[in-house]
């Protein structure tokens, strides 16, 4: 059956990517973002996970009734195996809960089925033979139900409905996160809340590890919260010291911008570089020494925007001063500027 | 919250820059000749309240960050910035609220103290280990509240959203300052008499 499951993992996941999970929390797709200009296979490995046990359950457990369907039509699981690894991944969004789970998942049919409101079952069309008939039946149920709350809620952590149910604020978009208690565990809702906490605060550090550089490697919350605390502590120090660097280099405080003035609204560019440059680009050797503090005009973006320089691409790819400036962080030529430097790099 | 785009680093970029810029503008504006301290406390209040604008009040650190500027009394000009880059008036960031949190975090925390003390009375060295690591992952958090602009207010899970953001943020300040300051150094070595 494992490999029924695997071939099915893909069909959802072009079946998700058309149907954008609404963000969860905030970070996420500004991350994606992120992420994606960074090296992000790793990122992208778990925001995949993340999107997909809620919908792999969905489009596994079949249910014909529902109007919206987001997923392409589901492969309908024959095996009461293949239902008990299909609802494993949907009960888990983080990875470290799935030892604990796959116990539990044996016995989750006959332990919790009482708990669970048995609602009519419609006809079914797919092929469930075999295994014990109301097991399965009221374990449809309960992913009928789940996928149901998820249709509603349209959105992407869900856990499974049980009939107590902890329905939580989350504080976000969702007006209910339904928890399902694991074997063993108590089942009052004050645990479940904090389960749910929990499991929202290991999801989150997850992006957090990917995006601290070296984090991914570090296992165990205290650890990731050193690093992150240490990146955070860097990050402000270096601005510090990067706003003492740029005090120290001029007395006026807003220099560069009279510097960068004097290059656009002035004269010559200089022979010293190619001439193919984009014509927002200055030159070093026309800027240095002598444009320091002639320049008192106010500067505003607009003024900037009019070009004074002979060839101009077009005006998409206008490389105003400021980004130029931006790119412009190559130490070693001094004399003689070329464009690939230059280059946008943002 | 607005869709990122893959190159939204670019336009965060852009956005700093400009509003940081404006920032720096107002303040030669405001006052001719400043000492190099001062002019670093001008560069870096324009690029934190520059950067915390860009998020346009949408976290819980951005909307810390510029109430704390804009109500620190001291600083007139500061005001000023924050003011026009934001666009809007900045009111003092739900101080009572702060309160309330606090308080009710205290009982909170009484509570569990309580409860747990009970519950592992009996239970023998195994959990030790766990709950030490519960408090080393407490004092962390604590320290982590302290370096968010904001933190104290927040809980575990919108603190580290908030960090998450926060780094970003950083990340996108520190790119842009450090390429200035690099292209701003070529162009016009620092006079050393000054350092």
């Amino acid at each position: 059956m494992e490999p029924k499951v695997e071939a099915t993992q893909p069909q959802f996941r072009s079946g998700i990517s058309g149907a954008n999970p609404v963000e969860m929390g905030l970070g996420f797709d500004e991350i994606h973002g992120l992420i994606s200009a960074a090296p992000g296979t790793g990122g992208s490995s778990f925001t995949a996970l993340l999107e997909l046990p809620p919908p792999q359950a969905v489009e596994l457990l079949v249910k014909e009734d529902f109007p919206v369907k987001p997923m392409p039509p589901p492969i309908f699981p024959s095996n009461i195996a293949l239902i008990d690894r299909a609802s494993k991944f949907s009960v888990f969004a983080s990875a470290d809960n799935s030892p604990e789970s796959t116990n539990i998942l044996s016995a989750s049919s006959s332990m919790k089925l009482d708990l669970v409101k048995q609602e009519p079952l419609e006809s079914d069309s797919h092929p469930n033979s075999s295994s014990p008939a109301v097991s399965n039946q009221s374990l449809k149920s309960n992913k009928r139900k789940e996928r149901e709350k998820k249709v509603k809620e349209s959105n992407k952590k869900s856990k499974k409905v049980v009939a107590n149910e902890a329905s939580e604020d989350s504080g976000e978009k969702l007006p209910y996160v339904h928890v399902r208690a694991r074997r063993g565990q108590a089942t009052d809702s004050h645990s479940l809340a904090e389960r749910a906490r929990r499991e929202k605060i290991n999801a989150r550090m997850k992006l957090l590890q990917e995006l601290v550089p070296g984090c991914n490697k570090i296992s165990g919350t205290a650890m990731v919260l050193d690093e992150i605390i240490n990146h955070v502590q860097a990050l402000q120090r270096q601005v510090e010291f990067l706003s003492m660097r740029l005090a120290a280099v001029n007395p006026r405080i807003d220099f560069n911008l009279d510097a960068l003035l004097a290059g656009e609204g002035g004269s010559s560019i200089d022979n010293s570089y190619p001439g193919t440059f984009a014509p927002s680009i200055w030159s070093e050797g026309q800027i240095n020494g002598s444009r320091q503090h002639q320049y008192q005009q106010p500067w505003h973006f607009e003024g900037l925007h009019q070009p004074s320089w002979g060839r101009e691409e077009d005006t998409s790819n206008f490389i105003t001063p400021e980004t130029s400036l931006l790119s412009y962080d190559s130490p070693a030529n001094s004399a003689s500027l070329h464009s690939s430097h230059l280059k946008m790099e943002l | 919250m607005k869709e990122r785009m893959p190159n939204s680093s670019a336009l965060m970029k852009q956005e700093f820059l400009k509003k940081w810029i404006k920032g720096l503008q107002i303040y030669s504006s405001f006052k001719k000749e400043m000492t190099i301290f001062e002019r670093k406390k001008a560069i870096k209040l324009s690029a934190d309240v520059a950067i915390a604008s860009t998020r346009n009040a949408s976290t819980h650190w951005s909307r810390a960050l510029m109430s704390d500027v804009s109500t620190d009394d001291a600083n007139h000009a500061a005001k000023i910035v924050v003011a026009q880059i934001s666009g809007r008036k900045v009111e003092k960031y739900s101080s009572s609220k702060g309160l309330m949190m606090t308080c009710s975090n205290k009982i909170l925390r009484r509570s569990r103290v309580a409860s747990r003390c009970r519950r592992t009375r009996g239970v023998g060295t195994s959990v030790k280990a766990r709950s030490i690591a519960r408090k080393v992952v407490k004092n962390r958090t604590r320290v982590l509240k302290s370096l968010v602009p904001g933190g104290q207010e927040m809980d575990g899970v919108c603190l580290i959203k908030e960090t998450l953001d926060y780094i970003a943020s950083l990340r996108v300040q520190v790119d842009v300052m450090r390429h200035l300051a690099a292209a701003a150094e070529r162009l016009d070595p620092p006079q050393r008499s000054i350092l």
